[in-house]
């Protein structure tokens, strides 16, 4: 399916919005049919989907570039939460609030902090990696090759790891979250000096299993705009060597915008315009 | 002067290897960026173009991220503030978390995800047709030529930018708050004049353009340091985004805390 499917229209003047029209329709014809086909790849596949697993979560890259995605996500969690822990403190101990860090912690990490950083640790990691990949596979016409060779590349290289992104983000986001809440206590107890019980009982009192799952909801849907994003890029990449990096470049910057927007959306669709704090009975 | 790394068996060996050639890149580049501005022959041209580049890829992006982000910060602290019985502390939070977190790190991410990955894939693809050897041996380094006038331009553009997303994002949060919660604009406002300070501005502006420089240093070396075919250039992408997201995320740690150090904070709510 070539690229450049309005070669040749007269109209010069709307050619940029027409070609930002067809662009959006070729990337969300792609989605649909990433998604569709993903039964199809889990069955036939399988054994890939097993490969894309391992690869995106221990990864191949060098130790320098984190050791796979659970050391970068780990290591940007738990610095981000730092912040949070040391900032919060900061903040409320100007109203005299102090002891209530803990109940920032819960509140902040597991709502907002944590599902945003682990997603752009994400993008940056696994997301670019595939753009790269399969951009590359494209400017040296391996994916024209499949094709010829009758396996269909869609399912096969995209759906695959589609299925493979969803399966590895649950664990990987749980364990950003640990480190999210951890580095927060590090920071506020052991920095600090807060007592480690109102800081534990403030915390408790505040992090619910609800609001847990809302988090865990929107970092798989997180993962998954990213997993689309980044492969559409990388599919349709062209123009050499160079492409390519520019491509993952455009794909980054897509899919980190398209997080943000997601997430005021779904903040305020799991906790409403005035959000409450649970355990205070008001 | 090439940039080859030298073979290396263990994955924390390559990792020692990386770290030093990084800092290495870094010494020559600033050594570099003295020489030309002592003897006046900086490629002004080729600043500016690139800030021009830089800034028409990044600033679009910033924007449509900082309105959202200001949304959230309104929405948690309007919650929160309100049920702790401080409402009028939305203007406080606003400066703090706006001003002294969220633009330089929203500045950082833009430069060093979307211009970052398109400087490295330049650099990059220049590396593996063998230009940038080429240009070595005619004379013209490839650290005075390309480098240096990147991270000058990174550091101008982050500067400028940090200011746009600041005002963007103070603006807002303030709508937000006011506009779609009905909170009163004065008591955000008089926080928000009370607890914001000079040195909070300031610094925020220092750390952008630290983020500016080190995503910039990332791009390069990791571009200049790509191999094997368009597929190298591809992964050498990736991992500068990578390293760079994790560099300025731990330099924002240090010097939000170095910063907190020297200067205590002020005002009384």
């Amino acid at each position: 399916m070539a690229v450049g499917i309005l070669g040749g229209y007269p109209a010069r003047a709307a050619r940029p919005v027409v070609d930002a029209f067809a662009a959006l329709g070729l990337h969300s014809t792609f989605y649909a049919r990433v998604l569709l086909h993903v039964p199809t790849a889990m069955r036939r596949y399988w054994r890939h989907v097993i490969r894309h697993v391992s690869e995106i979560s221990f990864g191949s890259a060098s130790l320098l570039a984190g050791g796979g995605t659970i050391g970068v996500v780990f290591a940007m969690s738990a610095v981000a939460s730092t912040q949070i822990g040391l900032e919060g403190y900061r903040g409320l101990d100007l109203i005299g609030l102090s002891p209530m860090t803990g109940l920032m912690s819960a509140l902040v990490n597991t709502r907002e902090i944590a599902p945003v950083v682990a997603s752009i640790a994400l993008a940056a990691k696994v997301g670019t990696g595939f753009t790269a990949q399969l951009g590359a596979m494209r400017i040296s016409d391996e994916i024209d090759a499949l094709e010829t060779m009758a396996v269909p590349s869609l399912p096969f290289l995209v759906s695959t790891r589609m299925a493979a992104a969803f399966i590895s983000v649950i664990p990987l986001y749980l364990v950003g979250l640990f480190a999210s809440y951890a580095a927060t206590n590090l920071a506020v107890v052991n920095i600090k000096g807060q007592s480690s019980g109102t800081y534990d009982y403030y915390f408790h009192l505040v992090l619910t299993p609800t609001d847990v799952g809302y988090s865990l909801l929107k970092a798989v849907i997180f993962a998954m705009i990213i997993t689309l994003v980044h492969c559409g890029y990388g599919y349709y990449a062209g123009g050499g060597p160079e492409g390519v990096g520019k491509a993952a470049g455009r794909a980054l910057r897509t899919s980190i915008v398209a997080v943000t927007v997601l997430d005021v959306v779904l903040t305020l669709a799991f906790w409403g315009p005035r959000p409450t704090l649970p355990g205070l009975g008001t | 002067m090439s940039f080859e790394a030298p073979p290396s068996r263990t994955a924390l060996g390559d990792a020692f290897t990386q770290v030093g050639m990084l800092l290495n890149f870094s010494v020559r580049t600033f050594s570099t960026l003295g020489t030309v501005l002592a003897r006046r022959r900086l490629a002004w041209r080729e600043v500016l173009e690139q800030a021009w580049f830089l800034a028409s890829v990044t600033t679009f992006p910033s924007l449509l991220v900082t309105i959202p982000l200001g949304v959230v910060v309104a929405l948690n602290v309007g919650s929160m503030a309100g049920q702790l019985g401080a409402e009028g502390y939305g203007g406080a939070v606003v400066a703090f978390v706006i001003v002294a977190q969220a633009s330089p790190l929203i500045c950082a991410l833009m430069i060093s995800g979307v211009g970052g990955s398109a400087m490295c894939a330049d650099l990059g693809a220049r590396k593996i047709r063998e230009e940038v050897d080429a240009m070595e041996v005619m004379g013209i380094p490839a650290v005075e030529r390309f480098v240096v006038p990147r991270v000058l331009a990174a550091i101008l553009v982050t500067a400028l930018l940090a200011c746009l997303v600041m005002a963007v994002g103070i603006t807002a949060s303030f709508a937000f708050q006011v506009i779609v919660l009905g909170d009163s604009p004065g008591s955000f406002l008089a926080s928000l004049t009370q607890f914001s300070r000079l040195e909070d501005f300031l610094v925020a502006e220092l750390k952008a353009v630290c983020f500016g420089i080190l995503a910039a240093l990332v791009s390069c070396f990791k571009g200049l340091t790509a191999k094997g075919g368009p597929s190298g250039v591809g992964d050498a992408v990736n991992e500068a985004v990578v390293l760079a997201f994790i560099l300025v995320f731990v330099a924002n740690t240090v010097l939000t805390e170095l910063y907190s150090a020297i200067v205590p904070a002020r005002g009384a709510y």
